[in-house]
């Protein structure tokens, strides 16, 4: 016997203010990765000072532009109710933003991750944007969605009423039914949290505007007051015209999620191995990673931080350097030449292991 | 800041730029046009400043 449709925004439950989630998703309802900001590979809990588009937390980017150091990022353990971490911003100085000036935290989401939003076309799926935030300061703050190419951006804004108090946000967005919106491994849409943007990168809000803009018009600056803090955590971005309860992931599928940006290789021994390869010459060999899991693209460079050396079973050969070979990588598996001053056997097989470092690690990078 | 690198890829001799990125890390990265850390490398190049040469060519 047939029952019919049924169109609905949200079910809610038998809990006071459980919502289970909108749209058709079951699965992947949260398009942003890391927002509960529990991974952070690069620099663990370490307080960082990034430099313009560099990645901090997982997935979560920096602008810091014009100027160096207006602001350190950590993970951090003071958090909401149901959650573990934040990533922590602290202004370093009382620092008075220029009109084009740009200090932000960012993430691009991935274009296959919002294909189905089918933003850029009539059908265009409203989307909201929720989150937990604390800050030092109060007033009204700023951010914005953006296309790849800067020319579609909807700038918004939230109020924070308490100081160093955590308040939940929730922004609803019509889909953009304009512009480009990248559908594949590109940059499909950006979420910014604006921390001080100068007036030329600073738009109205509520409304889509093909001006690039970083933030909203008379946002407050956080760069602006030395020492202010401002944490963010529980982020989503899901589809709907009003927030649901955030997507909780397991440990495991978030570190995934992750890792197809950026594969870190490191287990705190003194003897990491990493992978294996040829000697092409007596100075280079050039050993095969196998990622666990698939990267977006090939990966675009390596880090190496500590110690690493080329081993046979004999000598360990320290490396003075590491570099990736693209024409030899993939998403799967990455080609490393490791260098080291002299001595290997052309055509003998060596394995590339942290030489006698607990800090030894290398990792790929194929960020948007 | 930056270090050039010459590596002895499958097909030859390929060029790379390392950068220190402190606390005992360094990223290279090939000299490649399109590859990001590369377009970063050209930009603080055409600001002035000059890379330490390579060691192993």
């Amino acid at each position: 016997m047939p029952y019919g449709n049924i169109n609905v925004d949200t079910v809610t439950t038998s809990t006071t203010g459980g919502i289970l989630g909108a749209g058709d998703a079951s699965t992947m309802k949260n398009r942003i990765i890391n927002g509960a900001m529990v991974i952070s590979q690069r620099n663990g809990t370490s307080t960082v000072t990034p430099a313009n588009a560099d990645v901090t937390l997982d997935r979560w980017g920096s602008n810091m532009y014009p100027n160096a150091s207006k602001y350190t990022v950590a993970q951090s353990t003071t958090a909401p109710v149901g959650f573990n971490n934040s990533l922590l911003v602290t202004s370093s100085s009382a620092y008075s933003v220029g009109a084009t000036d740009i200090y932000t935290q960012f993430q691009w989401i991935e274009g296959y991750n919002t294909a189905d939003l089918g933003w850029g076309t009539v059908n265009a799926k409203t989307v909201t944007l929720s989150f937990w935030v604390r800050s030092s300061l109060t007033g009204t703050f700023g951010g914005v969605i953006f296309n790849a190419d800067g020319t579609r951006n909807y700038p918004y804004t939230y109020t924070i009423s308490s100081a160093n108090t955590f308040e939940q946000k929730t922004i609803t967005i019509a889909g953009d039914t304009t512009g480009t919106w990248l559908t594949t491994n590109g940059r499909g849409i950006g979420v910014v949290f604006g921390l001080g943007v100068g007036t030329t990168y600073s738009g109205t809000a509520g409304a889509w505007s093909g001006t690039p803009y970083y933030s909203a018009t008379g946002a407050t600056s956080v760069v602006g007051t030395s020492g202010a803090t401002f944490y963010i955590t529980g982020v989503q971005l899901e589809v709907g015209s009003s927030a649901t309860g955030f997507e909780y992931r397991q440990y495991q599928q978030e570190l995934a999620l992750c890792q197809r940006y950026y594969y870190k290789m490191y287990n705190g021994s003194q003897y990491i191995r990493i992978g294996f390869g040829p000697a092409n010459a007596t100075t280079d060999a050039l050993i095969t990673v196998f990622m666990q899991t698939p990267m977006r693209a090939t990966p675009t460079s390596v880090t190496q931080t500590g110690s690493l050396g080329l081993w046979a079973g004999a000598t360990v050969y320290a490396t003075t350097a590491t570099a990736i070979i693209p024409n030899s990588s993939s998403p799967f598996t990455a080609v490393v030449d490791a260098t080291v001053a002299s001595g290997l056997t052309v055509g003998a097989t060596y394995q590339l292991i942290g030489n006698s470092d607990a800090t030894a690690s290398i990792a790929f990078s194929a960020e948007l | 800041m930056y270090k050039l690198l010459t590596v002895k890829g499958m097909f030859g001799d390929e060029q790379h730029i390392i950068r220190n990125d402190g606390n005992g890390s360094y990223t290279s990265f090939p000299a490649q046009e399109d590859n990001p850390n590369y377009q970063a490398y050209l930009k603080w190049v055409a600001e002035g400043n000059t890379p330490e040469p390579a060691e192993n060519t």
